[in-house]
């Protein structure tokens, strides 16, 4: 990129699109956009909004067919002391694993632009293997690792070490973190360098740079990553099943197993509460954002009604 | 804190070589430790695994035998299944991954955190139900088979047990994964090129293809690895979805670990993969950059 | 409302410390894994001096008949944590809630797996920490030869004696030392009347139908095991041959239905027949109750031309970090009432013939559940079979051929 550094008030991704004279095409296309947008939307949200519904079927198999309209399966799900142990290990799990995750991966990120290229080809390597490796492979060698390693360390250590959150933790921040190193450096590459140039040339520091200016450009792929690893982590079942120690099921864990004996709409109200909590959630911080702007007086604050509908 | 020392201007300060220094070491360590302790020693771990035989009672036993490997090799036909399904179920995620991340990139503006985030909280329920839901909405009776088969008067339509059912549940699981690397890529694109094309006379096709396109392809790259090379260890929604009517590699790994828990087998089956895997995405890495002079995107 | 004939039992138990027997397990990997240490069980409390008083129970039930009366045994103190590493839900939590009111158990851990596979796979590997689980019986060898399992003293368990002489001095476990019969069933064939034209009662039958009527609406269980039942029942082997030419036969036989199938599938094919895309299975009698609970038509047939039938056990693990919570759970879960409770809960034929009288006449009268005397002697126990690769290779060459025209 030759042109000059622009004056970097300008947030050069939001320029509204200007309709170049002659471009017929243009509503037709922005059209399909929004179409496929709510097409897709729409497709992921249907199984949910099935799940939602049959949470209140009377029946006793989640598969089965509507048998009448019933609130029972919450009031079992609120009373269900191993749905509650494992839905609290889920975020015990994920919450921890995706900060991990998302620290070392970034971190690895911004320090492998700084390394060799054998060094860097090696982490490729690395990472691309993680990625491969199927999962109940690399479950099940996980935890042969572990149970080895502890059984020699706790001999020659006298410690206790077991299977348990710690376990399941690392194996997840495993694959994640790897996501997470793929994300940035997607994100990385191509960034546009004249900022970071002309903020050293304005005699920042490295950490003042890192702070004012690469860590927001990175920003989206960090909170991306972050958000995928809670996510994997939480639904995770393969790894999990393995290298979790007595105590440490999780929701996932649970669900499966009640396969064999059918799964009942128990689960299904689960999801239900969980989606309403995140919902709810969703909207304090939402409220908490227009309190905020509005208290700052700031003339368009971005509100709900403004979200749901087209601006 | 300015570094520089009297006398010098900015410009006239020697250039430090960036090499690896402390920093860089603090910066790597952490998930070159993961790396070392939870995927190196567990794959050296399958690697010892895939030369020796079946204990008596299942596991593993000492050997040196290229038994395992020759059946690997033998009975290819899951791999080449998975290998179908991935490639089909990767540019379907694309198709469908592609023009939304666009969108949420370029057209959102405000709303994108919001539409980033609607995209991940469908997988906060279980992966279980929401797929046992597609074969609700699929199915017969109240499902989409079912409506299909009153609208037309036909015998019986039946789409559960079919690729179609399969594909939809890939692209249903996967397309988190395909979008978020577009995402971040597209997002950070610098719109004043795109208007400068136009403003040049370029339309839009060509404006995309020289230009966002380009920009783009780290994203893509990634995004197609990272929903490709799962997909083909995929074997729960062909199970479920596709009614186990397919024999894929995830389901042969299954068989070898758990049902005939002959772990030998089963790890050369999977070093066998490994080893496919990535000369395949080196390959496909390759071939993305020859051509491209800006920087390599295997840096990714 | 479980009478405890344990009253016995617990008035034996003061509050004087048994010392923790040390296991040592034989590694199962060779040279890969280093000898597995003892107890690394992750939350017994049982190591913990334990200042419990005599665990007088708090229900002065009337108990019932109790077996032989043992010699006076040394008291034990109950810990206060069990963990289980079970089925999903294949306890009844009223049993639980009782045991726990009777023994002082505050943390009855309940963890679960979804096949004997996966169970085994995680043992093999390495996994520790729990005190009792529930394999099908034929693993129970494997995992006894692995020294996964602890010999019980079953002086500690007197209810034994309640259990059918049948299911004692099996093939899994002569001696019955390592063992305790959880619950029982079979495998056959299910089937939906009004879909077809007449009712299987052999495994012919069902070979006709699958090729016939009910082709493109079979399903079958995912199970090597099981499935191979089908062929060499029918050809008048035994269930678990690994005869040559017998399997080769069975290969043909499976070949042939193969493209017949509408689905593999152990979890939801009860369901597939509820909504009629099935009308006929091999399978288990889970689903019958649990996914047909509407279906009018429906039906389970033992096959004339024999079946196997699987056992569910109850072993100690070595390496179990509360063994006297074990042994009272143990013995607990034999008390007839305690069983027939289970039986009603899980649908599941019990054992112990003293709990039968107990059972609910529905569940009692139900031949899917509770097969008649002359069929329990037709059956066939099953063997594991899982590292016979001839066997697998035509498992897999029959996953392959499924559906295809």
């Amino acid at each position: 990129m030759t042109a000059p550094a622009i004056v970097a008030s300008v947030d050069r991704t939001r320029l509204p699109a200007s309709r170049p004279r002659g471009d017929r095409w243009g509503p037709l296309v922005e059209g399909y956009f929004r179409a496929h947008a709510w097409i897709v939307y729409l497709f992921l949200y249907l199984p949910i909004f099935v799940v939602i519904l049959f949470a209140f079927n009377s029946a006793t198999v989640a598969t089965a067919d509507w048998e009448g309209f019933s609130f029972r399966w919450f009031g079992i799900a609120l009373d269900d002391d191993v749905v509650q142990t494992t839905l609290a290990n889920s975020f015990i799990i994920a919450i921890p694993n995706a900060i991990l995750a998302t620290a070392f991966g970034t971190m690895a990120a911004l320090g492998l632009q700084r390394v060799g290229k054998r060094v860097r080809g090696a982490f490729d390597v690395l990472t691309y293997m993680s990625v491969i490796v199927p999962e109940i492979v690399i479950a099940l060698a996980t935890l042969v690792m572990f149970a080895t390693s502890f059984d020699t360390l706790n001999k020659w250590f006298g410690i206790k070490l077991s299977l348990g959150y710690p376990t399941v933790i690392a194996a997840h921040v495993l694959f994640n973190l790897s996501l997470v190193l793929l994300l940035v450096r997607a994100r990385l590459s191509g960034m546009d360098r004249t900022f970071v140039e002309a903020s050293a040339d304005l005699f920042a520091t490295p950490w003042r740079t890192f702070v004012q200016i690469t860590f927001p450009q990175l920003l989206p792929a960090i909170v991306a990553g972050f958000l995928l690893s809670f996510t994997f982590s939480f639904d995770d079942y393969v790894i999990t099943t393995f290298v979790s120690g007595p105590g440490s099921s999780t929701l996932p864990l649970f669900i499966f197993g009640q396969v064999k004996r059918g799964v009942t709409p128990e689960t299904n109200a689960v999801a239900t509460m969980m989606l309403a909590v995140t919902m709810a959630l969703l909207l304090v911080g939402q409220l908490v954002l227009t309190w905020q702007s509005r208290r700052a007086g700031r003339r368009s604050a971005v509100t709900m009604v403004e979200i749901v509908t087209e601006r | 804190m300015a570094t520089v020392a009297p006398g010098q201007t900015a410009q006239s300060r020697p250039k430090r070589r960036r090499g690896p220094g402390l920093l860089t070491a603090i910066l790597v360590l952490p998930a070159a430790l993961w790396y070392a302790l939870l995927l190196v020693a567990p794959l050296v771990i399958v690697f010892i695994f895939s030369f020796g035989i079946r204990a008596k009672n299942g596991g593993y036993a000492p050997a040196f035998v290229l038994d395992n490997y020759a059946r690997a090799v033998q009975k290819s036909e899951p791999f080449i299944l998975s290998l179908e399904m991935a490639i089909f179920g990767t540019i379907g995620c694309l198709l469908v991954a592609l023009p939304l991340a666009y969108f949420i990139a370029t057209r959102a503006r405000r709303r994108k955190g919001l539409l980033i985030l609607l995209l991940v909280i469908p997988f906060w329920t279980s992966f279980l139900i929401r797929t046992y839901a597609w074969l609700l909405i699929l199915g017969p009776d109240l499902g989409l088979a079912g409506l299909l088969q009153g609208l037309t008067g036909a015998d019986k339509i039946q789409i559960l047990g079919t690729p179609i059912a399969v594909m939809i549940g890939l692209i249903y699981g996967y397309l988190p994964l395909m979008i978020f690397p577009l995402y971040v890529t597209l997002e950070r694109m610098d719109r004043t090129l795109v208007e400068a094309s136009k403003d040049l006379g370029a339309g839009r096709w060509a404006t995309f293809r020289q230009v966002t396109l380009p920009v783009a392809l780290p994203g893509l790259v990634t995004g197609s690895i990272l929903v490709f090379i799962p997909m083909m260890g995929e074997y729960v929604i062909p199970q479920i979805l596709g009614y186990g009517r397919t024999y894929l590699m995830g389901n042969a790994l299954v068989t070898d670990f758990l049902e005939a828990r002959n772990w030998p087998q089963g790890s050369a089956r999977a070093v066998f993969l490994i080893v496919v895997m990535i000369v395949t995405i080196a390959g496909y890495v390759w071939f993305v950059n020859r051509g491209r002079t800006t920087r390599d995107v295997s840096v990714l | 409302m479980a009478d405890q004939d344990l009253d016995a039992m617990l008035a034996r138990m003061g509050g004087a410390r048994m010392s923790r027997r040390g296991f040592l397990r034989a590694a199962g990997l060779g040279s890969a894994a280093a000898a597995l240490a003892a107890c690394t069980g992750s939350g017994g409390a049982s190591t913990s001096p334990s200042t419990a008083p005599s665990v007088a129970p708090s229900t002065g039930g009337s108990s019932e008949a109790p077996s032989t009366a043992p010699t006076p045994a040394p008291s034990y103190t109950i810990e206060k944590a069990l963990y289980m590493y079970n089925w999903a839900q294949y306890i009844s939590p009223k049993n639980i809630d009782a045991f726990k009111a009777q023994f002082g158990v505050t943390k009855f851990q309940y963890d679960v797996y979804d096949n004997n596979d996966a169970l085994l796979a995680k043992l093999q590997a390495g996994a520790t920490g729990y005190d009792i689980c529930s394999p099908t019986a034929e693993f129970v060898p494997g995992m006894v030869e692995q020294g996964f399992v602890q010999k019980l003293d079953k002086t500690r368990i007197p209810n034994l004696a309640n259990i059918d002489p049948v299911f004692k001095g099996l093939w899994w476990d002569p001696n019955d030392e390592y063992l305790i019969p959880k619950d029982y069933g079979t495998t056959g064939i299910l089937y939906r009347s009004s879909m077809l034209p007449s009712i299987p009662a052999s495994w012919k039958d069902f070979y006709q139908l699958v090729k016939g009527p009910a082709s493109g609406k079979t399903v079958f269980v995912d199970s090597m095991g099981d499935v191979f039942v089908f062929p060499l029942k029918m050809l008048g082997f035994s269930a678990n041959s690994v005869d040559h030419d017998e399997l080769e036969q069975a290969r043909t036989v499976l070949l042939d239905v193969a493209p017949h199938l509408l689905a593999l599938d152990s979890n939801t094919y009860g369901t597939k027949m509820a909504k009629g895309e099935a009308s006929l299975a091999l399978g288990w009698t889970g689903v019958l109750e649990q996914q047909m609970s509407k279906v009018k038509d429906k039906g389970y047939v033992v096959p004339s031309d024999g079946t196997i039938f699987w056992l569910d056990t109850w072993v100690l693990l070595t390496g179990a970090p509360d063994p006297n919570a074990s042994y009272a759970w143990l013995n607990f879960i034999q008390d007839p009432a305690v069983q027939a409770e289970e039986s009603n809960y899980n649908l599941y034929a019990t054992p112990n013939d003293k709990a039968r009288p107990l059972v609910d006449p529905a569940v009692l009268n139900n031949t899917a559940i509770f097969p008649t005397e002359e069929q329990v002697k037709a059956l066939e126990g099953s063997k594991d079979t899982s590292g016979n690769t001839q066997r697998l290779d035509i498992y897999e060459e029959f996953k392959q051929n499924i559906g295809k025209a």
